[in-house]
């Protein structure tokens, strides 16, 4: 039903973004080219697996930021309900005494929960998406400041640390979790009709509902989406940094929206993909650590990462504008 | 109208049961012990400690080689660690056998910094000298760098001893606390009341400074009264708003105000001169003599207490030259640290830059930093 | 949505009142009344001179950025990197201030200079068609890492006698203040009267009817992206001589207290509605509210949970009133 309601100018929509990838992907190999002769140590395995360990918690909250992108929305709270689920995770397992495994679920179901309440308030209160997601990117950071009294908790078992610093067949744990949602995300997005039905809200929302598409339950399951990978990269994270603390994850919005937007997925919805959005993930990791590596230093680096951003999107645009003026 | 009504009505309610959360004080909150110093001054007896840093695995021998150090403050773009990465420098030109580059995140962020670490020992380098973000969120990236045989030293906020070989400790927290303290006793007397402005509650420097100084207040100035404490990011406007609200909220009540970090002082000190007050409110705080030089001069600010950050990375410096051509190891008792003279080591393996300074009238135009 | 704006003005002074009440406007200032006078009888002191000079004058700057931020958001637009551009620009003024040069270009030149990058920004949007959002995300890169790479966070010090411009006081009301306020009230009357202000309502709220009317989306967009400029320039200047030194530094989370003073203001994020007067109310608000939180006693711990709240609160009130006046019609 929903590719019925996708269907005008969906191939044209198609062909465009495949025109983007190939140009993110010529970007990065680009890149990698240029990194690799500046310094010899970027292309190591050893380099870029240990790259792979430090963009997990950005790729996990940038998987469900591309669904609600598409539907037009957005969610600015993922940096927060990450650091409440990171505080509730210790506080729950050292102040209430549960045990790590049960405190870890519980963050978890929070983080969802966070992400529900969101979706709640979008759907059935008609709170619009940034507003909505504004005010709870302050409420849940005070939440997470306000249970914590801004105390770290530490001291967690050496169990706990496997995923965020182990190893598993030779590849960071945390990148096999990533990559396991990264092709349920991908396939979920491209052949389900729950997928399509994204793409339908994000072109007419209105239009889409006519067609029986359940809008409300979607976007209340995206949000609520968003909200437990927040907190499954919060538990990434924790286990990765061996401490909590109520401040984890400020600022990571932007460069979780940031990747996603660079790959390809158009703010006004309707459009988008998730190898795009992990294209986006792993290019601006690759710059970070490549132009660190062959001697630029960090403020330097978020300039190149600006100047990227605007020309990448820039010229897939013109460029498919061109094709459309070809037709 | 019953939806608005009832909305307001929760705002209501909402303002009503904020004062069931509240407050009043705040005392440092990171649960660790306090070790208030005697109130005359007297120092405490130091129990030798055996050395419990790490030491890098396999190092080379880089003793009198040409040496290659990065430094990673907690944030590039403030006057403070702008100040230790002088100080580098200035070791570093001194020495002639060693370079230094100062990098780092742009926000006071554990995973941005470790990232940071993690890239430059992919890139390899000599030695690393750190201002940590996290205690405990650094350490295993530290550890990593000394299993890659990178001579670790830390400066101005330490890591777990086991993840680093020195740490260049600028001044003993209960010795600030002291001199902190003492300082505004002088001011507002034995029985006057001060609020404090600092950076936001999770910073661990200021949080143990802040719990010190309750601990020693306390003890030796029982009637001083500790009004509040207020967060203001490291932010000059934030924190000059919160410190004229502090002086609006309680009027005659607010003798003194502490700032806790070199943005929140200078801006505490401009409420107070804006707001007429120079006189009837003191200020002391951690700050640069820049930063203080127009309130001091105009007596509005009688004392800061600050170490001197440019020596606290000089200092560091000269500990990688000596730790990477084996002169500073374990079971060292000091440190030849150039101009600066002979560094103690105490506390297993801290090398301390001396007891606080503290910055008056007489002697502010002799530093520029 | 647009009924506020859009409905005649013949209405008599009654209802005139009454629609006024139940604007986002007078939503924001019965909210602004109820909380002065709820945390005034808490507190006394909270209504003195001094600290409503001290919400006010700490304060305006962000109401005058965010004036242009209203703009930006109505013609469908936003900016993510206004927090940067001021800090630049802060920085540019008092460099200009120490170097000895005159201080009207010191408060001049950065009101240009922020015309300029806003007017870079405006072209890439308006003409290039590249989406606000990615322009300002990558600017907000460019500004704040340029920034960081070329003063080192080295603090401006040594400001020349007559340079703090926020600070004058004509008739005893700070000159942040007077700044606001004439601008706010200048700002609102040209958006509602002018016929290039109202072609910024007509490009945001529907795009193909302002093409039909003969509107040019791209100028129009492009200019308002210049006159964002203008205001974050101001800002700047106001920021910048409000204390004794300048930071150069980009001032934490700016971006987005500018951008919830004009959300909450009442400007819709899809464009077309909302105006300056709304969002100038709303910073006031969230001053008055981060004041009020430390003169009743809040755990500090509380006060980003008790904003987000509000935050909230002041929205979902809006979202009543729709409610209700589209039922009553």
């Amino acid at each position: 039903m929903a590719s019925a309601v996708a269907a005008p100018g969906h191939q044209d929509r198609y062909a465009g973004l495949k025109r983007h990838e190939v140009i993110l992907l010529f970007v990065l190999i680009a890149a990698v080219a240029v990194l690799a002769f500046r310094s010899e140590q970027f292309l190591t395995t050893g380099n870029l697996l240990n790259q792979g360990r430090l963009l997990v918690e950005v790729g996990l909250m940038a998987l469900p930021m591309t669904f609600i992108i598409i539907t037009g929305g957005i969610d600015l709270s993922v940096g927060s309900i990450m650091g409440l689920c990171a505080i509730l995770l210790g506080v729950f397992w050292q102040k209430l005494g549960l045990p790590l495994g049960a405190a870890i679920a519980l963050a978890l179901v929070v983080g969802a929960l966070a992400g529900f309440v969101n979706g709640w308030f979008i759907t059935r209160v008609g709170v619009p998406p940034l507003i909505m997601t504004l005010a709870t990117l302050a409420l849940y950071r005070g939440l997470a400041e306000g249970i914590s009294q801004a105390r770290s908790v530490r001291g967690y078992p050496d169990w706990f640390f496997g995923l965020g610093q182990g190893e598993l067949w030779g590849v960071p744990t945390q990148l096999w979790l990533l990559l396991f949602f990264f092709v349920i995300s991908a396939i979920v997005l491209t052949y389900t009709t729950f997928g399509r039905s994204l793409y339908a809200i994000g072109n007419n929302e209105v239009a889409a509902r006519f067609s029986g598409i359940p809008v409300d339950g979607i976007k209340i399951a995206i949000y609520t989406m968003s909200g437990l990978m927040a907190g499954l990269a919060a538990w990434v994270f924790v286990s990765r940094v061996s401490t909590t603390r109520s401040d984890m994850g400020t600022g990571l919005e932007l460069d979780v929206i940031t990747a996603v937007v660079l790959g390809g997925t158009s703010i006004f919805g309707g459009t988008g993909t998730i190898l795009g959005t992990a294209l986006g993930v792993v290019l601006i990791q690759l710059l970070k650590n490549g132009l660190a590596l062959s001697g630029v230093k960090g403020d330097g680096t978020i300039v190149v990462i600006g100047v990227i951003l605007i020309l990448s999107i820039l010229v897939s645009d013109l460029l498919r504008r061109q094709r459309g003026a070809e037709h | 109208m019953k939806k608005t009504l009832f909305t307001l009505l929760g705002l209501g309610v909402l303002l009503g049961s904020t004062s069931a959360i509240a407050q009043s004080t705040w005392d440092g909150g990171d649960d660790l012990p306090t070790a208030p110093l005697a109130c005359d001054g007297t120092p405490g007896a130091a129990a030798a400690k055996e050395y419990d840093g790490a030491q890098p695995t396999n190092a080379p021998d880089r003793a009198g080689k040409q040496l290659t150090l990065v430094d990673i403050p907690k944030l590039i773009g403030i006057g403070y660690f702008g100040a230790t990465s002088k100080g580098m420098q200035d070791a570093a030109k001194e020495l002639g056998n060693v370079e230094v580059t100062t990098d780092g995140p742009t926000k006071a962020n554990i995973d941005e910094q470790i990232t940071f670490i993690d890239n430059y020992i992919t890139r390899g380098v000599d030695g690393i000298l750190f201002a940590a973000n996290d205690t405990v969120a650094i350490a295993p990236v530290l550890k990593k760098a000394l299993e890659a045989g990178i001579h670790v030293i830390g400066y101005d906020s330490n890591s777990t001893p086991d993840s680093r070989e020195w740490f260049i400790n600028q001044a003993e927290f209960n010795g600030i606390a002291k001199s902190m303290i003492d300082n505004i006793a002088k001011e507002i007397g034995e029985d006057g009341s001060f609020a404090i402005v600092t950076s936001t509650f999770t910073t661990p420097n200021q949080a143990r400074w802040i719990a010190e100084m309750g601990a020693y207040a306390a003890q030796c100035y029982p009637n001083m009264e500790w009004l509040e404490t207020v967060e203001a990011q490291e932010d000059n406007i934030l924190s000059f708003n919160q410190a004229s609200t502090l002086i609006n909220k309680y009027g005659e009540d607010l003798d003194g105000i502490f700032g806790m970090t070199s943005v929140a002082t200078p801006a505490a000190a401009e409420a107070v001169t804006q707001a007429g007050m120079c006189g009837k409110i003191a200020v002391v705080g951690l700050a640069t003599p820049n930063a203080m030089r127009p309130y001091v001069k105009a007596d509005c600010v009688k004392s800061v207490v600050l170490w001197n950050p440019v020596d606290l990375g000089y200092a560091a410096v000269y500990a990688a030259r000596a730790a990477a051509d084996g002169k500073l190891k374990p079971g060292s008792t000091e440190l030849e640290a150039g101009k600066l003279g002979k560094l103690q080591v105490v506390n297993g393996s801290e090398i301390l830059l001396g007891p606080p300074f503290v910055f008056d009238k007489s002697n502010i135009d002799d530093f520029d930093f | 949505m647009a009924a506020t704006m859009a409905l005649p003005a013949r209405a008599s002074a009654g209802s005139r009142l009454r629609r006024f009440l139940f604007s986002q406007e007078g939503i924001l200032l019965i909210a602004i009344i109820v909380l002065f006078v709820a945390v005034g009888a808490y507190n006394q002191r909270f209504l003195s001179a001094n600290n409503l000079s001290t919400i006010f004058l700490g304060n305006a700057y962000i109401a005058v950025a965010a004036i242009g931020m209203s703009m930006v958001i109505v013609s469908g637009n936003i900016d993510v990197s206004v927090g940067s551009l001021i800090g630049v620009l802060a920085t540019i003024s008092g460099t200009i201030a120490v170097s000895g040069w005159p201080l009207w270009l010191a408060w001049t030149l950065p009101i240009l200079a922020g015309m300029a990058i806003s007017a870079v920004s405006g072209w890439l949007i308006a003409y290039l068609r590249v989406p606000s959002i990615v322009v300002t995300l990558g600017m907000l890169s460019i500004l704040k890492g340029g920034l960081i790479s070329v003063t080192a966070g080295a603090w401006i010090n040594n400001l020349p006698q007559g340079y703090h411009l926020a600070q004058l006081r004509p008739l005893g009301v700070p000159m942040a203040v007077w700044f606001m306020i004439v601008l706010t009230a200048l700002a609102a009357f040209w958006m509602r009267y002018s016929g290039f202000g109202r072609s910024i309502y007509a490009v945001g709220g529907n795009a193909e009817a302002a093409r039909l009317a003969g509107i040019d989306r791209a100028r129009t967009v492009f200019i308002v992206f210049v006159i964002h400029g203008f205001f974050a320039g101001i800002a700047a200047v106001l920021f910048a001589t409000q204390l004794s030194v300048i930071q150069s530094t980009v001032p934490p989370n700016l971006e987005l207290t500018v951008i919830t003073a004009s959300v909450v203001g009442g400007v819709s994020i899809l464009g077309g509605t909302g105006t300056v007067i709304g969002s100038t109310l709303a910073a006031i608000l969230i001053a008055a509210i981060g004041s009020s939180l430390v003169f009743i006693n809040v755990s500090p711990y509380w006060l980003r949970a008790v904003q987000g709240l509000l935050i909230l609160l002041t929205v979902l009130a809006d979202l009543a009133r729709r409610r209700k006046r589209a039922r009553h019609r």
